[in-house]
């Protein structure tokens, strides 16, 4: 059996999340309206934090699936299995959501494959149905529960992009990183080091940002900063801690590692 | 002199004399300084080094090889010649882009300064023995020379009556200037505005380095030794000559306070005063008018420059800014009369005839003046919680109409005032004015009668008027002609010149071709799908009725994927573009011949509404032979960049492929742009509705520029993320192929 990576349980503690614009409570007004939501972005800016805010805010548990190219409709519904010679059902992870009325977050839609993505659209529009093939069951959502999906639209490839049928049945929010103080901020919460650290990690982070279309794809996110800021923290130099998280992390094209060390070493 | 020494003299002789006689004559008189420090036994080697010197600059260029033997031929030979900067621009020019935030160009120059846009450098370093010592030695002129612009060197302000304003010229002069401006208007108020320049210079040095030890901790840190060394070559001067002002900048920077004479001459005591964090420009400005003075008193030479200093060029910055606020400009009012054009009913939105009276759409128009609305008034009520200095400008009156501002423009009218404090009544005049006979002008020339317009080749297409939100019916003509293959050395020196990155590229591509994988549940394969045959067992004890797909099988996927390349050929893309372009294609072709899916590659260009070229370089699924490639050597810049029609033609044949996936990359350098009206915002918004056309036939668009100005407009023509710039045109043949794969992988 393939194993999913699901985790279903009710957050205990809250989790630290900066609200830049309304976000939270636009997605919390869309959870009391039933309806679905997308979040957008690139890698690392916060998408799966903010997930976990909302299902702490909200008070449900939380089903994340990391969707990949091999993802099945059945790893999402459930099938049966062979237990002592009985046939049973396994509730697939967002057959589960819907039964207990749980949050059910569909990670990197994109990467499923496409007849996969189609089988959660009657359940994003106002129907809020599930129909189970196999059971010959059709589950109604209950007023809990709520389909929650991300993407990272910055994939230049023509076969990762969501289908206007998918995408307009949800309500979306652009994700990107935070403007500098609230990112340093963010940093300093997360890593726990110091502000002035926070703020010369964010000074780097721009740096490779504005880098985007001179050979990088992409630049450091949030999260790489704060790694680094772990590192640095746990006593490791900072100029290391950085070639370690970001540098290295960001590129493999060596003019590109020799120009990111540089401004690294300038920095720090 | 020896006699193997006097042997190898002359077997060198013999290479000599045929090349030159006149430089075996100088080589004659050398060889005997030059042996003092050469082993005979390198003469072969300096010889080779001469010849060479001498075939690409003549005697002249042989003159120092032949003279100075130890800094010029052994040196090299030891290694210690110090960098080129073109060595070391591949680490560096993601520096400076990176410190800056925009582009920064590392130019080669005669002398170390920075007009804002770009950097001049010396073309080699050779101060330290140690390589890397050089390394930081550029590195430090980028950081210094970046950090001009950015603590405000060149946006010198002075007010009327500052104490920089030299007390001479307050008196002399009944009539002064309100406030001095500039860099260049402030030394000009000077009997040596090179001095004043000079002295200024070293006072924004100072606050540099300042700046530098807050922002690049690291860097000045690891200068340390390299400040100090400098600071040991600065002959000792007077107090407070500029030899010693930079010695103190140099120690100060090097974090070592050094010895201060207990009793500092005033000036020097102003001069330390600006390495505190929040001096500013102006107080630069008061330190040289007080040391001017000073200066001309110890009537000593300014000192040359410290290296990473180099020299002011406010002409240069100026110009710089110039084109800048033009280019700001331009766009401002474009932009803006957009604006005014779609918030304001029109009388005749069609076709206006030429020279109809202008504005009539705005009666109240002329004679009043447009007025800004201050930001402050704008921004306070909604954006009370915003930072201070941060200023919004939300909309602008003209004739007492309220224009609210897209936000894009609404960014450009914040730089400009960022730049000018205000935004110019001239550029809302002119937004008014070009508003009001846009439509009037816009218009080609009627066809000329009996042009033909039907024929073989011929093709009619609509254009898009976005001012009058409907098409132009039949408004151009695509011709579609073929290219006269040329035969020749390109195709093969090519491959040649990338021959290494071929090799790679086909091996990438080929991963690509054998997607291999094992496609599960199927009714016959190589091995039993464990996963299904439980299922069905589990359907049978379930009473289901069971499937019978409980099969594996390996299959290589099919790649189904149509591509057209869109090659602009318009005259802009003469000279190395069109190289790098044709290059490109080549090695395009190469990697997708081994990847198999349907290609074709068409050029465009024209002129006029009437006569759109479509080039027909390959056809999809035509074989790449001799032809192509003569056909590809042979593409030539011709004329003007009209990309509705050729993008309507390709979207017409790609639709007409059975592909699943179907690909149309435009390899561009600039705007869509034709002789006629066809430009600014109606051919951007053509080519987008071309594009948006292009879509709903299921075809996906993509663009490939070099134009640095892609960000204003590609993303609303192709959409956040269909389109890649590439900064530098060398990098055309490596990326695109790379480009297509991401784009198919």
């Amino acid at each position: 059996m393939k194993k999913i990576a699901t985790a279903a349980q009710l957050i205990a503690e809250k989790p630290f999340y900066l609200e830049q614009a309304e976000e939270l409570h636009i997605a919390k007004t869309a959870y009391h309206n039933g309806l679905p939501i997308l979040l957008k972005g690139p890698t690392g800016c916060g998408k799966t934090r903010f997930m976990h805010r909302l299902a702490w805010e909200l008070t449900r548990p939380l089903i994340t699936v990391s969707c990949h190219d091999d993802l099945s409709t059945s790893d999402l519904i459930g099938r049966f299995l062979i237990k002592g010679g009985e046939a049973v059902w396994m509730d697939g992870p967002l057959t589960k959501a819907v039964r207990t009325g749980a949050i059910c977050y569909l990670d990197e839609i994109v990467e499923a494959r496409k007849d996969t993505t189609v089988v959660i659209h009657p359940l994003a529009d106002d129907r809020r149905e599930l129909p189970i093939e196999k059971l010959g069951e059709t589950l109604t959502a209950p007023p809990e529960f709520m389909l929650a999906i991300s993407y990272n639209p910055g994939y230049q490839s023509v076969l990762k992009d969501l289908k206007q049928s998918t995408r307009q049945r949800f309500v979306s929010f652009e994700f990107n990183y935070p403007p500098p103080e609230l990112e340093a901020r963010i940093v300093r919460e997360e890593s726990g080091i110091e502000q002035p650290l926070a703020e010369k990690l964010v000074r780097l982070a721009t740096m490779t940002r504005s880098l985007k279309d001179s050979g990088l794809q992409e630049g450091a996110s949030t999260r790489l900063l704060i790694h680094a800021g772990k590192l640095i923290k746990s006593g490791i130099q900072p100029r290391t801690a950085c070639k370690a998280t970001i540098t290295e992390t960001l590129t493999d094209d060596h003019e590109m590692l020799a120009a990111l060390e540089e401004i690294t070493s300038s920095l720090f | 002199m020896p006699d193997a020494a006097l042997d190898e003299i002359f077997r060198q002789i013999a290479a000599i004399w045929p090349v030159s006689h006149a430089l075996c004559n100088s080589f004659l008189k050398a060889v005997k300084k030059g042996l003092t420090c050469l082993h005979h036994s390198q003469l072969a080697d300096w010889v080779k080094t001469i010849l060479a010197a001498y075939e690409s600059g003549g005697l002249h260029q042989t003159r120092q090889l032949l003279e100075r033997v130890e800094e010029t031929f052994l040196c090299t030979i030891r290694g210690e010649t110090g960098i080129s900067l073109a060595e070391v621009t591949g680490r560096l020019q993601p520096y400076a882009t990176g410190l800056a935030g925009h582009p920064l160009e590392l130019i080669p120059g005669q002398e170390v300064y920075t007009d804002t846009a770009a950097v001049y450098l010396p073309p080699g370093i050779a101060v330290f023995p140690k390589q890397t010592d050089n390394f930081l030695l550029y590195k430090l002129i980028i950081s210094f020379q970046w950090a001009f612009t950015a603590i405000g060197t060149f946006s010198l302000h002075l007010p009327a009556g500052s104490p920089a304003i030299p007390a001479a010229t307050r008196r002399q002069r009944t009539a002064l200037p309100p406030a001095c401006t500039g860099l260049n208007d402030y030394c000009n108020l000077f009997a040596k505005p090179a001095v004043a320049a000079h002295l200024f210079h070293l006072g924004e040095t100072a606050r540099a380095t300042v700046f530098l030890r807050e922002k690049l901790p690291g860097l000045m840190r690891e200068s340390g030794p390299i400040f100090q060394a400098l600071a040991r070559t600065i002959p000792r001067g007077a107090e407070g000559s500029t030899g010693d002002l930079q010695r103190t900048i140099l120690l100060r920077a090097a974090e070592d306070t050094g010895e201060t004479p207990s009793a500092p001459h005033p000036v020097t005591s102003l001069f330390n005063g600006l390495f505190r964090e929040n001096a500013t420009s102006q107080d630069s400005a008061c330190f040289a008018t007080k040391a001017y003075a000073r200066f001309l008193d110890l009537t000593g030479e300014p000192a040359p420059p410290i290296i990473f200093q180099g020299v002011l060029r406010p002409a240069e910055v100026l110009a710089v800014q110039r084109k800048k606020r033009a280019a700001a400009k331009e766009q401002f009012i474009e932009a803006l009369t957009a604006v005014i054009n779609a918030q304001t009913p029109r009388n005749a939105p069609g076709e206006k005839e030429k020279g109809e009276v202008q504005g009539t759409g705005f009666p109240d128009l002329e004679g009043q003046t447009a007025a800004v609305i201050p930001p402050e008034g704008a921004g306070k009520d909604t954006q009370g919680t915003k930072p201070q200095g941060e200023k919004t400008l939300e909309f602008i009156t003209i004739d007492d109409s309220h224009i609210d501002l897209p936000d894009k423009l609404k960014k450009l009218a914040r730089e400009i005032v960022e730049d000018l404090g205000q935004i110019p009544s001239q550029y809302l005049s002119s937004a008014k004015q070009a508003a009001g006979k846009g439509l009037a002008q816009g218009n080609a020339p009627a066809p000329r009668e009996g042009e033909p317009l039907a024929g073989a080749d011929l093709f009619i297409f609509d254009e898009w008027d976005y001012r009058r939100a409907g098409f132009r019916k039949n408004w151009c003509s695509l011709a579609v002609k073929k290219i006269i293959p040329v035969a020749g050395t390109f195709v093969g020196n090519t491959l040649k010149r990338y021959r290494g990155h071929l090799t790679r590229l086909k091996r990438q591509f080929e991963m690509m071709r054998n997607q291999e994988r094992f496609v599960r549940r199927q009714k016959d394969g190589d091995e039993i799908d464990l996963d299904a045959l439980i299922e069905t067992l589990a359907d049978i004890k379930a009473g289901l009725s069971p499937s019978e797909d409980l099969y594996i099988r390996l299959a290589r996927d099919k790649r189904n994927i149509s591509a057209l390349f869109l090659v602009d050929m318009s005259s802009s893309t003469e000279g190395w573009v069109n190289t790098a372009l044709k290059e490109a294609l080549i090695l395009m072709c190469e990697a997708l011949e081994v990847l198999g899916d349907t290609y074709g590659i068409y050029g465009f260009s024209g002129m006029r509404r009437t006569r759109s070229e479509l080039f027909r370089i390959k056809d999809l699924g035509e074989p790449y032979d001799d032809a192509v490639k003569g056909r590809i050597a042979a593409i030539a810049p011709q004329e003007y960049t009209r990309m509705g029609p050729p993008i309507r033609h390709l979207t017409r044949l790609l639709a007409e492929s059975e592909a699943r996936i179907k690909l149309l990359i435009t390899l561009s350098d600039g705007k869509p742009e034709d002789y006629d009206d066809y430009k600014g915002e109606y051919a951007i918004e053509d080519t987008r509705h071309a594009l948006i056309e292009a879509k709903a036939q299921g075809v996906h668009p993509f663009c490939i520029t070099i134009d640095k100005q892609a960000h204003a407009y590609l993303p609303h023509m192709y959409g956040e993320v269909n389109y890649i710039c590439i900064d530098e045109v060398g990098k055309l043949p490596n990326r695109i192929p790379e480009i297509y794969r991401g784009l198919t992988s």
